[in-house]
């Protein structure tokens, strides 16, 4: 299946400034302008389901893109370790900061026989790594420092290292790469948004909150879904609060969107007015004093949003300063990962409260998510539809089609290179 | 009671009661007594907890939290069952028992509240911003 982009040129509205009934200004969705080069025809709906085209996303996309896996602040001193597992690519990561400080990631391989290196744990503390089936052990830099009657194997040691994955990190945030080679590093695939990112908290984070959900839906589907505020009024009622909506702006329009080649930024607006219950109010009025405190309330790029291609996304706002992975696992099932980044260890119990309430409310907006998501899936499975429709303020969604296709042309192209190459 | 003391500092005993069912020491125990809770008991504990939930801040805050004796934890786990509930009782109202069934599938895995004394995270965690 190939999905072909409309390349028309966007209708962009008149540029003029409107009037609510009571002389306010009215809200004005800002312009999409740079995003033209997506055109604005329907989109194929077969990449959203498709067991074919998941295929082909995972070898152009998820085996080749910069993916966002974990944070420094998971590896705290020369020792500690986590273990991700990437289902998409069939993969499972070591990730070790060695006696030297270093941050490494692994294949979580022992590259005697393929036995999975780490499998009784997640996280923690090793000084080195040994494979329950031969006894192989290794450093936590990789090296393999004793093997059981390694004299009679017929390879020297040194060829005998864990296989090392390229890593990077960029506002603490700990990327990896499952391309041997990657055609850039993660901070030219960032440009200006990596020095953006530095400025945020989560920078300085060394702590989080986490939940995690599985939802039968596609990743992009499932992602799309927080790339969007004409949900909210409709899913998110009561749990919504008003901040991202409100009379003067009843879509949510943001006010600004960026494209950045793969990625894409767009600046929330906030309503002046903001509907807050009494313990909302309670919870951020004693969470906001600590923040200011540490310097956290004052970053340029608070009320921005950052989509880094493919799959991650973070919100600047430093009162609930909160990413989301979409983890796909097979082409209409995934899994999210909620964090909320916070600089230090709950000081008080004011700070502890507000933390906790920050956690309550972001994840019951989420929890009403997850239920729409995985009906739009069910409805799409189906194959009813053979196109879905964009409206202006999802021009996040198309960008991010856009881009997920344009890899998976190329990847497409490269085969069929190959298949002639190979038939010369 | 489980054999669990239910007492509180003073000026916060009249929510005594309430201690057996929420004031679970752990996010994801907090959030699953809202999730366990009825209508009745949701209402009844934010009718005593809201007038007392400010000053049991207010108390709790005149403290480190590694020094909170046992009464004063039990009072810090009310208070953030108290952050869970309110959402219950002031934004989903009627609609909690359908939120409820969405909700139970976003597993809370970490918090802050949960990790060891402040001393010690604050300790590690220079050393983890130092790189």
């Amino acid at each position: 299946m190939s999905y072909k982009s409309d390349t028309r040129k966007l209708a962009l509205p008149v540029q003029e400034q409107v009037m609510n009934n009571d002389n306010t200004l009215a809200y004005r969705p800002p312009s999409t302008e740079a995003a033209a080069y997506l055109g604005t025809g329907p989109v194929a709906a077969g990449p959203y389901y498709r067991d074919d085209y998941f295929a082909l996303e995972r070898e152009a996309i998820f085996k080749r893109s910069w993916l966002q896996v974990g944070h420094v602040c998971e590896l705290p001193s020369p020792g500690s370790f986590i273990v991700r597992e990437l289902e998409v690519a069939e993969a499972s990561i070591l990730i070790t900061r060695g006696r030297d400080d270093v941050i490494r990631a692994f294949h979580n391989v022992c590259p005697h026989r393929g036995t999975q290196l780490v499998a009784d744990a997640c996280e923690g503390r090793r000084s080195a790594f040994t494979c329950p089936y031969h006894a192989w052990t290794f450093n936590s830099d990789g090296q393999l420092r004793s093997a059981p009657d390694f004299e009679r194997f017929y390879v020297d040691k040194s060829q005998c290292n864990l296989k090392p994955v390229a890593l990077e990190v960029c506002a603490g945030l700990i990327f990896i790469n499952l391309d041997s080679k990657p055609a850039q590093s993660l901070r030219e695939s960032m440009g200006e948004l990596a020095g953006q990112l530095e400025t945020l908290p989560v920078a300085q984070a060394t702590t989080f909150t986490e939940y995690v959900y599985e939802i039968d839906a596609n990743w992009k589907l499932t992602y799309d879904n927080f790339q969007e505020n004409y949900h909210l009024r409709f899913i998110h009622p009561r749990s919504g609060g008003g901040g991202a909506v409100g009379p003067l702006n009843p879509f949510g329009y943001p006010e600004r969107y960026g494209f950045h080649g793969e990625h894409r930024t767009q600046t929330i607006w906030s309503n002046p007015s903001p509907i807050l219950s009494a313990t909302q109010e309670l919870a951020f009025g004693r969470l906001v004093p600590k923040l200011m405190a540490k310097g956290l309330m004052s970053s340029p790029h608070g009320r921005e949003y950052y989509a880094l291609y493919p799959n991650f996304f973070l919100i600047g706002n430093p009162v609930q300063h909160f990413s989301h992975t979409v983890l796909p696992i097979s082409a209409r099932r995934s899994r999210g990962v909620f964090r909320i980044y916070w600089v230090g260890a709950d000081g008080s119990a004011s700070e502890r409260f507000g933390r906790e309430f920050s956690m309550a409310n972001l994840r019951d907006v989420h929890s009403e998510d997850r239920a729409v998501i995985e009906a739009g899936q069910r409805g799409l499975n189906s194959g009813a539809l053979e196109y879905i429709h964009f409206q202006e303020q999802e021009v996040l969604l198309r960008h991010l089609m856009y881009h997920v296709n344009e890899k998976v042309e190329a990847y497409r192209a490269e085969l069929a290179g190959n298949l002639a190459g190979d038939g010369k | 009671m489980n054999g669990k003391t239910s007492a509180l500092p003073e000026g916060f005993e009249s929510l005594a009661p309430f201690v057996e069912f929420w004031a679970a020491d752990s996010a994801a125990g907090r959030a699953d007594c809202r999730q366990r809770s009825d209508e009745e008991g949701r209402q009844a504990f934010y009718r005593a907890a809201s007038p007392l939930v400010a000053a049991a801040l207010d108390y709790l805050d005149s403290k480190s939290l590694p020094a909170l004796d046992a009464s004063e934890q039990r009072l810090m786990n009310l208070v953030l069952s108290f952050a869970h509930l309110a959402m219950a009782v002031e934004l989903h109202r009627e609609e909690e028992p359908r939120h409820a069934r969405d909700r139970h599938f976003l597993r809370i895995t970490r918090a802050t509240a949960d990790e060891p004394a402040a001393q010690t995270t604050a300790e590690e965690a220079q050393h983890a911003t130092a790189k």
